[in-house]
């Protein structure tokens, strides 16, 4: 317990809480984005998973991280106009979209792993790798960029035109309609955005968290995004701090893999999960839950 | 042509969208198979062999369809009142560990022992389903989220129990992640004639008419139904709802949780991640399929039962991984969702008037 909590070990968790907290995070803010634009996206987790898979084959292929984070983001863009066909085109319950999605991207990559990559050999390739120096030593790039663009997002949200509109779809999309918006579009671009978001968290979460793919390599933390965003209240700055607290217990975890803690390592891991639904439980007549959030618009 | 929507359903335009669904299904799955340079007609001919081609192989589909059965009534029940549990595989991890732990803690055995452990294992998945029925009856918290959230927290906590000093199995040098094996006497007993099925797929079928029974023709599925259509009518009639999802959440959790507990001891005879997991999911994909009906439910899970059966086959006759079984049934999900959607719409001739109006 002593060693938990001396100076250094607490330094490195912190560093690697920030580490875990940059893929939650991005695509956390993308999820905000769709979700307050009417859009559940359930289709997180298998986004992440597809998006981490490409990552991977094009690392392999190529050894060039920047072109396997570009075709990750692609492959949340493919997966997300998939969904925005289904949902917002098709008007198919978002729950049993983002479904099917998830069971057929576990499927799919599971399958190309199997019969692809497995037993070749692991191929080690170029990971990303954290900034050397300056204040910023430790972390890697994305991380800065991830909470540099928490306040932009922010701001967008809730200080522009385009923000509210985007924001009307998610409470009142029939007001838009009327005033000539097109409420499609704006849900399939609020749907993009968040694709190509959680496409840049799974490139990154393969580049910097491993250097191998293996079967449902996201394990869970697709869901632990819309998690985030429920226990956040769908604001970008309580969204913020449940992605840090949730990191945090992570990298608590971890450590008391490595280091013994006095709280099983089960329970730290479940800890995220358990507190959100006391927080929901306890804090559910103050909800800000979007109020058209997961009903497809018809015209009347 | 252009489509609009449809006023009453038309029986042949339906059966043409499925066929429709079936064939597309079929082709994107022999797509996948070419992705990886496979032979998709080698690969769908073991397919067939491993789960229809023999009688031991329908064997071995009645015996995989079984959990699915559960899971997917289950599914059905819920989402006929329009309450999207996805809580199913939570459900089945929790009745395998309230069912072990009886078997433990009263220290069963005998046919007495099996009738205690599978109630047990009901009443395990029951209270974990009751748990997000109280969570959105009483606290208004989505049943969706606190259904994915229980899930992962039972996973932990099978994870947790499998340590060794608790339940875990401890080798000679290493710790398995599997408990000790149940007594001999509490193994479900195979059906007469198919040495593959346990009695699990008796119950599982006397269930089906069960369930089938209850939604169609008590008064507790009549408010289930109408809940799912309307559920602002229903409470206008003086359905009390809290009740009604309470009600519907606890069937739903038994129905998994005996899924749980047949597997342990019906296949695995032991707890083991492995044996338990994956049911629930596909079981939420079967009641999708087979449109949360009874009937519906137990064909879908057949027909994954023999994907399921077949996959093991293919994988050694076709050298095809087995993997595919799971990204086929995304893609079927996802072709009879499609018909669905187009089996509300009919496709109507643009009218030609000469270009006058």
């Amino acid at each position: 317990m002593s060693d938990l909590f001396s100076t250094t070990i607490l330094f490195a968790i912190l560093i690697a809480a920030l580490k875990m907290a940059t893929p939650l995070l991005i695509s956390a803010l993308g999820e905000l984005v769709a979700q307050r634009a009417g859009n559940w996206n359930m289709a997180v987790e298998g986004t992440m998973l597809t998006a981490a898979y490409a990552a991977y084959v094009v690392v392999v292929l190529t050894g060039s991280p920047a072109l396997a984070l570009g075709v990750a983001i692609a492959a949340g863009l493919v997966v997300a106009a998939v969904n925005g066909f289904l949902t917002v085109v098709l008007k198919l319950d978002q729950f049993v979209a983002g479904l099917a999605l998830n069971l057929l991207a576990s499927g799919i990559t599971l399958f190309w792993f199997r019969a692809g990559l497995q037993g070749k050999g692991t191929p080690t390739f170029a990971s990303l790798s954290p900034i050397s120096e300056g204040p910023f030593a430790g972390l890697y790039p994305m991380t800065v960029f991830a909470f540099a663009l928490a306040p932009l997002i922010w701001w967008f949200l809730e200080r522009t035109r385009p923000g509210l509109e985007l924001r009307c779809l998610g409470e009142n999309p029939e007001a838009l309609d009327l005033r000539g918006v097109n409420v499609r579009r704006g849900q399939m671009l609020a749907l993009l955005f968040a694709g190509g978001m959680t496409g840049l968290a799974g490139g990154f979460l393969m580049l910097a968290f491993s250097d191998r793919f293996v079967p449902d390599f996201t394990g869970g933390r697709g869901w632990l995004v819309v998690v985030a965003i429920i226990a956040g209240n769908w604001r970008p700055g309580r969204v913020l701090a449940a992605v840090l607290f949730f990191a945090a217990l992570e990298a608590l975890a971890v450590q008391s893999r490595v280091g013994g803690s006095f709280l099983p390592e089960q329970l730290l891991l479940a800890m995220p999960y358990l507190l959100s639904l006391a927080l929901m439980a306890l804090f559910r007549s103050k909800s800000l839950e979007p109020a058209a959030l997961g009903i497809p618009y018809r015209r009347r | 042509m252009r489509f609009v929507p449809r006023s009453e359903t038309a029986p042949a335009w339906t059966a043409f969208c499925y066929g429709v669904a079936l064939a597309v299904f079929f082709l994107l799955s022999a797509l996948v198979v070419l992705s990886v340079g496979g032979s998709p007609g080698k690969a769908f001919a073991a397919l067939f062999k491993g789960s229809l081609g023999t009688w031991n192989a329908v064997g071995g589909t009645l015996a995989k369809a079984t959990p699915l059965i559960l899971t997917g009534l289950s599914a059905a029940i819920a989402y006929r009142a329009r309450i999207w549990s996805i809580g199913q595989e939570g459900q089945v991890v929790f009745g395998a560990v309230a069912g072990y732990g009886a078997t433990l803690w009263f220290g069963l055995a005998g046919p007495f022992g099996i009738a205690v452990a599978l109630l047990c294992g009901a009443l395990g998945g029951a209270a974990l389903g009751l748990v997000s029925g109280v969570l959105e009856a009483r606290f208004r918290v989505n049943v969706i989220i606190s259904t994915v959230l229980l899930n992962y927290c039972v996973g932990y906590l099978l994870l947790w129990l499998l340590q060794p000093g608790l339940w875990g199995e401890v080798g000679q040098t290493i710790s398995y992640q599997q408990s000790a094996p149940v007594a001999d006497s509490l193994f479900l007993p195979a059906i007469p004639g198919l040495s593959k099925v346990h009695l699990g797929g008796l119950v599982a079928l006397v269930l089906t008419i069960a369930v089938g029974i209850l939604i169609g023709r008590t008064r507790l599925g009549f408010e289930i139904r109408g809940f799912g259509l309307n559920p602002r009518a229903m409470v206008a009639r003086g359905v009390n709802a809290g009740a009604l999802i309470l009600a519907v959440m606890a069937i739903s959790g038994a129905l998994s949780g005996l899924a749980g507990i047949g597997q342990v001891l019906g296949e695995s005879h032991r707890l083991r991640p492995d044996a338990l997991a994956g049911f629930g999911y596909t079981g939420i994909v079967v009641a999708l399929i087979g449109r949360s009906s009874a009937v519906g439910t137990l064909i879908a899970a057949l027909f994954f039962g023999a994907l399921a059966a077949g996959g093991l086959t293919m994988k050694v006759m076709a050298d095809i991984p087995s993997a595919l079984v799971t990204a086929m049934q995304g893609i079927a999900l996802i072709s009879f969702l499609l018909a669905e959607i187009a089996s509300l719409y009919q496709p109507v001739r643009p009218v030609r008037d000469g270009g006058a109006a």
